[in-house]
């Protein structure tokens, strides 16, 4: 929508009336002071075309200016004087304003601003020449040679233009203010720090201040010294943003050598700035340039790479390319950066979406663990079975029958107690798997051993993962001669993880096809990256005496 | 009478012996009880039991793989099974019962009744007969059966497609789980009776049965009434 505004403007600008017929007619100077320079029909033939460093001295200036015929419409016409300097302006001898204040008896030159407006009688507006005398000091930058350009047209035009110019500019930078404290918030309140919304925020907050920058020159009079002050800034906030741009696609497209095309870039924009040091335009330009490329490459191999959005925002920087290649810089650059902005929104858009998504299956996940853990209890093959025993028990001896039944329901208990959490302390899971073992004593009617070494009861844990390890160890396993089978839970913490070892002391049973423990595996590996993100390892294989478990999780 | 019991839980393999003692009585009755599938299979190949009681967890493929094995081979297989979602499944292969746990007397009885009365028919159908081939375990479709021969202890399927399949089942206990269709015509044969075109009478009372496929069996003289009734 800027965009389009924006582009009205344009239009508008291209619109506006050529009245002077040569437009870049050079003026001519000379040192000293006498009124009757002003006048129209004075020869200047003898003076000079080169002003030279005038130091604090009063000095001249003429410019014959060839005027068409001017519409009625377009009356009062305005003069607008680009120079340094202070001066007084008179127009075929008439005085018609001044800028700033040259030295007069003693006092010191008030600095005039680089632009200045006045209104020319309508008098003395005929189709012809007519002169600009300037009666002019420069005293605060006597040697920065800057010639005189001279534009003419309707008055109020020249007046109410750049106005309606940054009326546009503030509506874009006030979006990208908003954008800047917006992203900055994010960045500040969430819990992951992402650095990439830190750089969109900065993006936008120098885009911000570029824009207020480019256009301070109509919020505030500032005196010609400071001229290049305003420059060298916008200078810098361009080599900035030409810097951020493309690191924030290196960041979402996940550009492998990211350091090394930074530092190519950067040292590319320093010698940009050394190598054209006061040429203002030039640099930004060149800047911009050195920008699209690294951006191109990144998004190139973004494309080449797959990452979602590549197409769009290389659809995005070759608009933005052509835009600041056909239109005049103060345009183009903004227009360009706008749709580099928007392309960057939208990639931030995905990956806010996707975010989203993993968030969504996080939870997924935790419900279907959570209907896994309570299913253990549930499916036929435990319910069932159990059940037949306890029916045995009861039919040869219901005292038996009833003891059984009742450490059934502890381990009901227990896991109705713990199913909806993520971790539980490890006394919770302990009592779990003794629980466990007196039913499947009951069941399997062998001599189930538990031994624990070294256990933090505070620690916490997942849900039923030692007790998963359990179950498998007593599927897995056939008793000793003596019909015993141990089961052995070992904690040790070093300095960088804890870890948990479950060994299982029996014979194992040969496996007769490829189902060994494919479902529980899955369960425990589910959990540990639900409660602990990518830092465990879980290793569980055969030894000499059963079987050994193995969970590691990371404290880094 | 030799049974086998395979159930890894030993009060439930305990509880299973002592119902088919009491089951069979004074019949004398030799159980072995194996407490995991590999043991199972090495007995069976050591001694052939009559009767074969399978736990057997029956989720996933595997658990099926194991059946199909068990189905092929000359006895009846009951299985007695937590997974009662698998049970129409389990008949389709060709189990004799499948008694849910948890089970009492009563249901256990049900099934072994089904042992001793070759009369009796399973609850479930069957769809596929299991056939040992070089060592590999085939399923063949019940409807590529066209009859079945009795050749000593084995039997001879012949299919559609011509070529005859050894099974390890008696022709007794194959009637006993294939479906009504299927007719004893003479005491070596088991025809699928919607194969049959008509009953020729040859001189001297002797009849034979001429299937679609041009092919003719010898009729019993016994079961010659029945067949003519079913026939027509």
């Amino acid at each position: 929508m800027h965009t389009l505004l924006f582009f009205f403007t344009f239009l508008n600008w291209l619109n506006t009336h050529v009245i002077i017929r040569n437009e870049s007619a050079l003026p001519v100077y000379k040192v000293g002071d006498n009124e009757t320079w002003a006048a129209k029909s004075f020869n200047d033939k003898d003076w000079s075309a080169i002003r030279d460093n005038t130091a604090s001295q009063i000095f001249w200036s003429r410019t014959h200016l060839d005027l068409h015929q001017v519409e009625n419409v377009l009356l009062p016409l305005g003069l607008q004087i680009e120079a340094f300097g202070a001066f007084e302006v008179y127009w075929d001898g008439v005085f018609i304003g001044r800028n700033g204040q040259i030295p007069m008896k003693g006092k010191p030159e008030i600095p005039g601003t680089e632009r200045s407006y006045y209104s020319i009688p309508d008098s003395l507006i005929k189709p012809g020449i007519h002169v600009v005398a300037m009666r002019s000091s420069q005293s605060l930058l006597p040697d920065v040679q800057r010639s005189i350009a001279f534009k003419i047209d309707r008055y109020t035009n020249l007046l109410t233009r750049p106005l309606i110019t940054m009326a546009y500019m503030n509506l874009m930078a006030g979006a990208f203010l908003i954008a800047a404290i917006y992203y900055f918030f994010l960045y500040l309140n969430s819990k992951r720090r992402q650095s990439d919304i830190l750089i969109f925020g900065t993006i936008c907050l120098l885009f911000f201040a570029l824009l207020i920058m480019e256009y301070l020159k109509f919020h505030v009079t500032i005196p010609y010294p400071e001229f290049f002050t305003r420059l060298e800034v916008i200078g810098w906030l361009t080599f900035v943003n030409a810097l951020l741009v493309p690191l924030y696609f290196i960041i979402q497209f996940n550009f492998k050598k990211g350091l090394w095309l930074m530092l190519i870039l950067l040292l590319t924009l320093l010698l940009m700035y050394g190598s054209n040091y006061h040429h203002y335009d030039l640099t930004a330009r060149l800047y911009s340039l050195a920008m699209f490329v690294t951006a191109f490459i990144v998004v190139l191999n973004g494309i080449v790479q797959r990452e979602k959005g590549g197409l769009i925002v290389l659809a995005g920087l070759l608009i933005s390319a052509l835009v600041n290649r056909f239109l005049v810089y103060d345009y183009g650059l903004f227009i360009s950066f706008t749709i580099i902005v928007l392309c960057m929104l939208y990639l931030h858009s995905i990956r806010a979406s996707v975010i989203e998504a993993e968030h969504q299956n996080a939870l997924l996940l935790s419900s279907r663990l959570q209907l896994e853990l309570l299913k253990k209890n549930i499916q036929p093959h435990f319910i069932r079975n159990t059940l037949t025993s306890m029916m045995d028990w009861v039919e040869e001896s219901p005292k038996e029958g009833a003891r059984f039944i009742q450490v059934l329901a502890a381990e009901f208990d227990i896991m109705n107690e713990i199913s909806a959490q993520t971790l539980i302390p490890l006394s919770k899971e302990l009592e779990l798997c003794r629980q466990h073992l007196s039913v499947m004593g009951f069941r399997k009617e062998i001599n189930y051993i538990w031994e624990q070494a070294d256990i933090d009861e505070t620690q916490l844990i997942p849900p039923a993962v030692i007790h998963t390890l359990l179950e498998n160890g007593i599927t897995h396993s056939a008793p000793l001669p003596e019909n015993t089978i141990k089961f052995i839970l070992y904690y040790s913490v070093s300095k960088d993880a804890y870890q948990y070892i479950f060994e299982t002391v029996a014979k194992n049973r040969p496996v007769m096809t490829g189902r060994a423990g494919g479902n529980g595996f899955k369960y425990i590996q589910a959990r540990l990256t639900e409660s602990y993100g990518d830092k465990w390892a879980f290793t569980s294989g055969a030894t000499e005496t059963g079987w050994k478990s193995t969970i590691q999780i990371s404290i880094k | 009478m030799n049974i086998l019991i395979i159930e890894d839980e030993a009060r439930i393999a305990r509880r299973l012996q002592r119902m088919t003692l009491e089951f069979f009585g004074n019949t004398p009755t030799q159980i072995s009880v194996c407490d995991s599938l590999q043991k199972g299979l090495d007995h069976i190949l050591d001694d052939n039991p009559d009767l074969l009681l399978l736990d057997l967890n029956l989720n996933g493929d595997d658990g099926f793989q194991i059946l199909e094995k068990m189905v092929a081979a000359s006895f009846h297989t009951i299985v007695v099974s937590a997974n009662i979602d698998k049970a129409i499944t389990a008949f389709a292969y060709g189990v004799l019962d499948f008694v849910p746990k948890p089970f009492d007397q009563d249901r256990l009885s049900k099934a072994l009744t089904r042992f001793v009365s070759p009369k009796l028919k399973p609850d479930g159908g069957i769809k596929y007969l299991a056939v040992k081939t070089a060592g590999q375990v085939r399923l063949i479709s019940i409807a590529d059966v066209i009859y079945i021969k009795g050749a000593g202890i084995y039997t001879e399927l012949h299919l559609h497609n011509g070529k005859p399949q050894l099974h390890d089942k008696s022709l007794e206990l194959l009637q006993q789980l294939l479906p009504d269709r299927f007719e004893r015509i003479h005491k070596s044969y088991l025809v699928n009776i919607e194969q049959a075109e008509r009953i020729i009478v040859n001189p001297g009372t002797r009849y034979s049965l001429l299937l679609r496929t041009g092919e003719v069996l010898p009729v019993g003289r016994s079961k010659y009434k029945e067949l003519k009734l079913r026939i027509i």
